[in-house]
């Protein structure tokens, strides 16, 4: 990735039941900024075809806006997973996410089956993104290889259900079982210059949970959460949103780029310091944010509340 | 939030009482062992801890269907656990499905693809899949210009098929320009559905107006049809003959344009009896019902397939013979081992 | 295609549709069920007889039960139930999604 194109948002996951026409048809208006349909574990065997079916068909008909668009295939392993990965190809999905992951090689592997259904549907190469899911812990131990498996890359994900089972745990309110692992799956991301997305939070009675969670993620640098609740949504995005003033000093950087641009030197500078690399992407990245908070105007002046 | 459709198991008595109760409070009173013992499947929702609904599969049937609308929109629960029990049966390889309840929720499974076969006061018949009743009838050889004919017809379990039964037919057969005898389809009796068919078939292959049909799931008799969902045994009785008699009424008459059904007098059983008078009050003026004098022995006993059934067991051949024509007693004869076994290893020989 | 067996996909469920296809004797034949059948079954009439044709079926029984689908959905659930009634759900019909 470039530096002239900016990442783009991964706050908010939301995962979408593959064969519930309902809410795949309804999956673009809650504002998430992935939509992730489900042909896995939200659908039983004897559904598997009609899943695929179902979502095929939306993905052909359906406005999901600005939304970047993944499916779960079902694993390797499956006899499913084949026809699943071609299916989705052909219906032009931004990201095939892979579920169970373990070794580079898995991906590799996705990656060529990816480039054949491309070749054979007449998609363009490349265009079919992956990410990988991580669930065991294998996959979290080898998360660094898996993370630079592929230039197709753009995510990874901790699932914690199952890694939680394979490390004979479960999971506990304060998520310290989930330590090593957030932060294995986080720095690998960053290091291969991909996203971070912390796994799903099920107990949609404790609010309060969902936030002490949210929060902590956020802190230690993932990108965002995977969902399983439209209303999970707002509440993350809460958690993402910057603070007025994080928002108006950015905006001061942003202000010193243009100026910039337009001196001679081309240096960066505010109050007469070099304003380096990481303070420029972070503004952008705190602009980013807030502008998709709505909390500045056109010209990304903050707008007081 | 309601919880996804599961399994939950009968068997097991906190279930069982959980479930039981959810239904009495919807007004649903006959947990009879044999109602609950024809049980395949028990779905259920769960919203928290608490049962928002259920539903049972039990072959081809859908029963104990309950459903609180309590906080939601109504009819969407009903629409999850029916179609959750509906995936179920096909999964199976079951197409055909029957649904037996109260006439304020036909119209709810009307809405779900379902097609009513026949309501009383109180209760209704709906059936859904394929192949349906139109099937049925379009698969029942006919003749030429069958509407302006006289059509008789006779339902008939012949367990085993008598010189009675063949005196009915024979009746009809001089009255009518074609008569269909249904031979009713259930396995409960001592003579398979295949064997008594056979017998019906053999027993009248010399009339040639004569068309025997398997009644398949339309014919159903009486003694069949689940009534777990009314409150009393004389309703469930009353329920269960109308029901038939509406069914045949309704949509084998009209599909076949019978004009005539024909009954056999019955002197010794009640329930028999009591759906004779059904018949005659339910079927005119449509179908005519035509009550012909049971045929008697030289002692004047009344031919009956219960008498066959016992001489059978007392391994009274000869006695048999005076009450069964020819074709059927040769059957007996050459599988009375095989009879003899069922009736030792408990196959009721008394009822029909 | 030839249908082997009868199938279905789909469920009762809202925004849903039930397709049952099973073995017809010369064309296709459409049961229709659904709230707005008035203003739409002619159109879900045609979606469903235009994909089985596509698939190449043109002899088939449908009986199908709609809960408010979009023609998406009853285009999915009418090749998920044709695959299956003509036991091909291994291979997806790649020209006809």
């Amino acid at each position: 990735m470039s530096d002239e194109t900016p990442e783009r948002l991964r706050r908010t996951m939301m995962f979408v039941p593959g064969n519930n026409p309902a809410m795949v048809k309804d999956a673009g208006i809650y504002g998430a900024d992935s939509i992730m349909f489900d042909l896995e574990d939200a659908v039983s065997m004897t559904e598997k075809d009609a899943a695929r079916d179902l979502v095929y068909e939306a993905l052909q008909t359906q406005d999901y806006g600005d939304a970047e668009l993944v499916v779960r295939v079902n694993g390797i392993d499956t006899p499913y997973y084949a026809n699943d990965v071609k299916a989705m190809v052909k219906a032009g999905i931004d990201v095939i996410r892979l579920p169970k992951v373990e070794s580079a090689q898995m991906i590799k592997d996705l990656v060529k089956d990816v480039a054949a259904a491309e070749k054979e549907f007449g998609i363009k190469e490349g265009s079919t993104h992956v990410m990988a899911a991580i669930e065991s812990a294998k996959g979290v131990l080898n998360s660094p290889e898996i993370a630079a498996a592929s230039d197709r890359m753009i995510g990874i994900a901790l699932s914690a259900e199952d890694y939680t089972t394979d490390m004979k745990t479960h999971r506990y309110p304060d998520g310290a079982e989930l330590e090593f692992a957030r932060n294995m799956v986080l720095h690998s991301a960053r290091a291969a210059g991909i996203a971070a997305f912390d796994t799903v939070f099920t107990n949609m009675d404790d609010t309060e949970g969902f936030y002490r969670e949210t929060k902590h993620i956020h802190q230690l640098g993932f990108d965002g959460k995977s969902l399983v609740n439209p209303r999970q949504i707002a509440m993350v995005n809460k958690v993402y949103e910057p603070t007025q003033k994080e928002v108006e000093n950015a905006k001061n950087v942003i202000n010193a780029i243009q100026e910039a641009k337009m001196k001679v030197s081309g240096v960066i500078s505010m109050n007469g310091q070099m304003v380096d690399r990481p303070v420029v992407l972070r503004a952008q990245r705190v602009m980013m944010l807030a502008k998709a908070s709505n909390l500045v105007d056109e010209e990304e002046n903050y707008i007081e509340k | 939030m309601d919880s996804p459709v599961s399994e939950i198991h009968l068997r097991n008595p906190s279930d069982y009482k959980r479930w039981r109760n959810f239904l009495e409070s919807l007004d649903i009173h006959n947990f009879s062992d044999k109602e609950v013992q024809k049980i395949d499947t028990t779905l259920a929702i769960f919203s928290g801890d608490d049962l928002v609904a259920t539903g049972s599969l039990a072959g081809n049937t859908l029963k104990y269907i309950g459903v609180c609308n309590k906080d939601v929109v109504s009819g969407s629960r009903f629409n999850t656990i029916v179609s959750a029990l509906v995936s179920r049966e096909f999964q199976q390889g079951i197409f055909h499905l029957f649904v037996f309840t109260k006439i304020k929720y036909s119209a709810s499974f009307q809405h779900v693809g379902f097609n009513e076969l026949a309501h009383t006061d109180d209760a209704a018949v709906l059936e859904d899949g394929s192949p349906d009743v139109n099937d049925y009838l379009n698969d029942i050889p006919k003749i030429a210009d069958q509407k302006g004919k006289k059509i008789g017809s006779i339902v008939m379990n012949a367990n085993p098929f008598t010189s009675g039964h063949r005196f009915l037919v024979e009746q009809a057969a001089k009255q009518c320009d074609l008569v269909y005898v249904f031979v009713v389809n259930t396995d409960a009796s001592l003579f398979s559905t295949s064997e008594r068919f056979y017998l019906v078939k053999r027993g009248t292959a010399d009339l040639k107006n004569v068309i025997v049909v398997n009644g398949g799931d339309y014919m159903v008799s009486y003694v069949t049809f689940p009534a777990y969902f009314l409150a009393s045994s004389k309703d469930a009785i009353i329920y269960q003959t109308t029901m038939d008699a509406r069914i045949f009424k309704n949509i084998i008459a009209k599909g076949l344009n019978i004009d005539v059904r024909f009954i056999g007098t019955e002197p010794l059983s009640r329930t028999t009896s009591i759906y004779n008078q059904v018949l005659q009050r339910q079927l005119p003026p449509e179908v005519e019902v035509d009550e012909i004098e049971r045929q008697t022995t030289d002692g004047n006993y009344p031919i009956t397939a219960t008498a066959v059934r016992r001489d059978l067991k007392d391994n009274e051949l000869e006695e048999i013979k005076k009450l069964v024509p020819l074709s059927t007693f040769d059957f007996i004869k050459a599988n009375q081992a095989e009879l003899t076994k069922r009736i030792k290893e408990g196959m009721n020989i008394n009822g029909n | 295609m030839e249908i082997k067996s009868t199938a279905v996909a789909g469920t009762l469920e809202s925004s849903d549709i039930q397709i049952m296809i099973s073995k017809g004797s010369s064309d296709i034949q459409i049961d229709l069920e659904s709230d707005v059948k008035k203003e739409f079954g002619k159109q879900i009439n045609q979606v469903i007889s235009s994909t089985l044709q596509k698939m190449g079926i043109t002899a088939a029984k449908v009986k199908a039960v709609d809960k408010g689908a979009l023609d998406c959905v009853i285009k999915a659930r009418t090749i998920a139930a044709a695959q299956r009634a003509t036991k091909t759900t291994d291979k997806p019909a790649w020209e006809v999604l």
